[in-house]
């Protein structure tokens, strides 16, 4: 029985991170109905603020998430005032197109200005460390990572379903031009969705090397998996993000140790083809 | 006059692209070059070994091209080979992807017209990529891509330098045996943890054909995705499996994610022994630190070898200053440009550049390799190195320790690891 419950809590807590990285997708996907190819290497970019940080001024992720999500927050409006407000006139694909691109230049950035190496940050506050509680042990960099995804994604969900913003975001993702014709500034409103979206994925990226390693292509799996939660959740549903990312990290615990490991994504990726056979607004779509 | 005018400047032009055509094509003539091909991950997780094994060629290449008396190795002490011939590196990346592995042989040798292509880390692209070089009747010269499968297809352009992972698996039961016999180590299951590619496939093929044959019970088989998010599940079946021995293989960030995975959930092994991985990239051992310490693997090279290969210190002194890391070699970057070595020798040998004479001297001679642990490279039927071997080291306080063959040992094993919480 141990065991089983271990692997509940392994799998909320990559649950939760996941719930993070997802959040941010769901919002520009939901509302803006732009897919945002450059996600993961928004998250390995955070990544590499945060080691940096660490590794020239000792500044420990449990920080340095402000710094990275304040540079992915930028990042997000830089985004959408360059690339995206350009594509969203233009075909459904545009949008796509053009932040693959931007994937592909910040990736090959990276790995010119920072080689391929592996960098790992050593001595971090939570690296290492782990609460064990019966038996059972929670890591703890995984713990404060996963804390922290719950309450951005409260807040986020405080945001858009109580105050006055959330209300014209919820307007702009149901009818742009109705919302426009109320006068709502759906420019500004985009703007600040990518921003809200970098700043979840840089919050991400910034706790994350207190435990994994940072290189170029960190994020590829990771937007992968964050696609596969915001499809599942229900795309703009910010619960739905939530729950989807949960049950995704449960079924890959789960999977990975009853069925077998090689098959842990195996099993998300059947997972979500079932999902969306079945429900194609995904689980908490509208 | 006007005509006058033009047939000047037809003369003239014709005159200077005469003169072009004699000299420029005298020049071009006079340039003795062969064309050396790398295909290596320079992107994608194993970017960083790959960089590190076309900078190993490069190394050898400077050193043939010129002349290096302070280099204790096979022509180091000329400029170049057949009287002349300097090689010039062509590289190229597959990003540890078989398909792209495939279509850039393809461009090497058909549009670059290298002679030979060196790589290429991943057995999973070597083995695609030699098959495009075997179709051209054209040499494939491998260092350490260490699927034994490369060598049993019975090629007969293909070379490997390294050892694979079936000399590597018996290998690790014999020290298996080794500790049961002198340390009473009681070391009776195995498993092993592998990406689930062709080069961890294999090795996890040849563990478990080993581990039986030397009277071993293979317990625990766990392939996993490489680059995964994380290895819970895979480390999971593990400690809940708990076999006495791992053989591990394990590449680049993978490594790092496994060593620290089992140190989250506490559990190690009596002994963990690593295949052709990122236990033997000194840059991952440095940053694991402490928590790298006391893993195993089979090690081709490493700096405390330098006693038994005094030659490799002169040039690791070239590789360096071309690595801003300042790194030394490891396992898998000197087989790189050993292999670029042999492959000088085999044509000055051969005194010429004719394929199949080439390929034919490098089956016909023992060659002299004093950065091999062995000191020498034969070749047998399908291309392998019959004198590949590795030592057991272990890390210990950072540094690559000899522990087996005893022979050959230059500290004492510490068997088992020591635990996570005792360190």
């Amino acid at each position: 029985m141990t065991i089983f419950f271990q692997i509940a809590i392994n799998g909320l807590l990559v649950g939760m991170i996941y719930a993070l990285i997802t959040v941010g997708l769901s919002l520009i996907w939901g509302v803006m109905n732009v897919i945002n190819f450059a996600h993961g290497d928004f998250l390995m970019v955070a990544m590499y603020i945060s080691y940096w940080l660490g590794f020239l001024v000792h500044m420990d992720p449990i920080i340095s998430w402000i710094a990275s999500g304040t540079f992915c927050f930028i990042l997000g409006i830089l985004t959408y005032r360059l690339i995206i407000r350009r594509c969203l006139s233009g075909p459904v694909l545009s949008a796509l197109l053009a932040t693959f691109g931007l994937s592909l230049v910040i990736r090959n950035f990276c790995l010119n200005r920072f080689s391929p190496n592996f960098r790992l940050l050593r001595k971090t506050l939570l690296g290492g460390k782990k609460i064990v509680l019966g038996g059972l042990y929670l890591p703890l960099p995984q713990l404060v990572t996963g804390i922290f995804a719950l309450v951005v994604v409260f807040v986020i969900y405080y945001i858009i379903k109580r105050t006055r913003l959330g209300w014209a975001i919820e307007a702009v993702a149901m009818d742009k031009e109705a919302a426009e014709l109320m006068g709502i500034n759906t420019d500004k409103i985009f703007a600040l969705l990518c921003g809200m979206s970098g700043a979840c994925v840089g919050i991400a990226g910034g706790l994350l090397p207190s435990y994994l390693t940072v290189y170029p292509e960190v994020g590829v799996l990771f937007c992968f998996i964050a696609f596969v939660c915001v499809a599942m959740g229900g795309f703009g549903s910010i619960l739905g993000a939530l729950m989807a990312a949960l049950l995704v990290g449960l079924v890959e615990a789960f999977g990975g140790f009853y069925i077998a490991p090689i098959f842990k994504y195996v099993v998300i990726f059947g997972l979500y083809l079932v999902v969306v056979t079945f429900r194609p607004k995904g689980l908490f779509g509208w | 006059m006007k005509n006058l005018k033009k047939k000047g400047i037809l003369f003239i032009t014709l005159t200077v692209f005469m003169l072009v055509s004699l000299f420029g094509g005298a020049a071009f003539a006079a340039e003795k070059v062969i064309k050396i091909g790398t295909l290596f991950p320079l992107t994608g997780p194993c970017a960083l070994a790959g960089a590190r094994c076309k900078i190993a060629v490069e190394t050898a290449i400077e050193v043939i091209n010129n002349k290096h008396p302070e280099c204790k190795v096979p022509l180091a002490e000329s400029e170049g080979v057949l009287d002349g011939y300097k090689f010039v590196l062509v590289s190229a990346d597959h990003g540890g992807k078989p398909d792209v592995g495939k279509i850039e042989a393809e461009r090497l040798f058909d549009r670059e017209k290298v002679y030979t292509i060196i790589g290429c880390y991943n057995s999973a692209v070597t083995k695609p990529a030699s098959f495009v070089a075997e179709r051209r009747k054209k040499i494939f010269m491998c260092g350490c891509s260490s699927s034994a499968a490369l060598t049993q297809r019975g090629f007969k352009y293909f070379f490997r330098l390294a050892p694979h992972d079936e000399i590597e698996s018996r290998e690790f039961c014999d020290v298996l045996i080794w500790l049961n016999k002198t340390k009473n180590a009681g070391i009776k299951t195995v498993g092993c943890i592998y990406e689930n590619t062709e080069f961890g496939k294999h090795a996890a093929d040849e563990a478990k054909k080993a581990a039986k044959a030397a009277g071993f019970n293979y317990t625990t088989d766990i392939p996993y995705s490489p680059g995964a998010t994380n290895l819970d599940s895979e480390v999971m079946t593990l400690r809940a499996k708990n076999p006495d021995a791992v053989f591990g293989a394990c590449l680049g960030s993978d490594y790092t994610l496994w060593v620290r995975t089992m140190k989250q959930m506490g559990w190690l092994p009596k002994i963990a022994i690593n295949y052709c991985s990122g236990y033997q990239d000194p840059v991952i051992a440095k940053q694991l630190g402490d928590d790298g310490n006391y893993f195993t693997g089979g090690t081709g090279y490493a700096p405390g070898f330098a006693d038994m290969m005094p030659a490799v210190a002169a040039v690791e002194d070239i590789y360096k200053s071309k690595v801003k890391l300042t790194v030394p070699f490891d396992s898998d970057s000197i087989q790189e440009c050993i292999a670029m070595f042999i492959l000088a020798q085999a044509i000055e040998k051969a005194g010429t550049l004719d394929y199949d004479k080439v390929r034919e001297t490098l089956y016909a001679n023992e060659w002299e390799s004093p950065m091999s642990i062995g000191g020498k490279v034969v070749f047998v039927e399908g291309g392998q190195n019959d004198k590949a071997m590795s030592i057991i080291t272990q890390l210990q306080g950072g540094k690559y320790k000899g522990v087996f063959p005893p022979e050959s040992a230059t500290a004492k094993i510490v068997f088992p690891i020591i635990p996570w919480d005792k360190r």
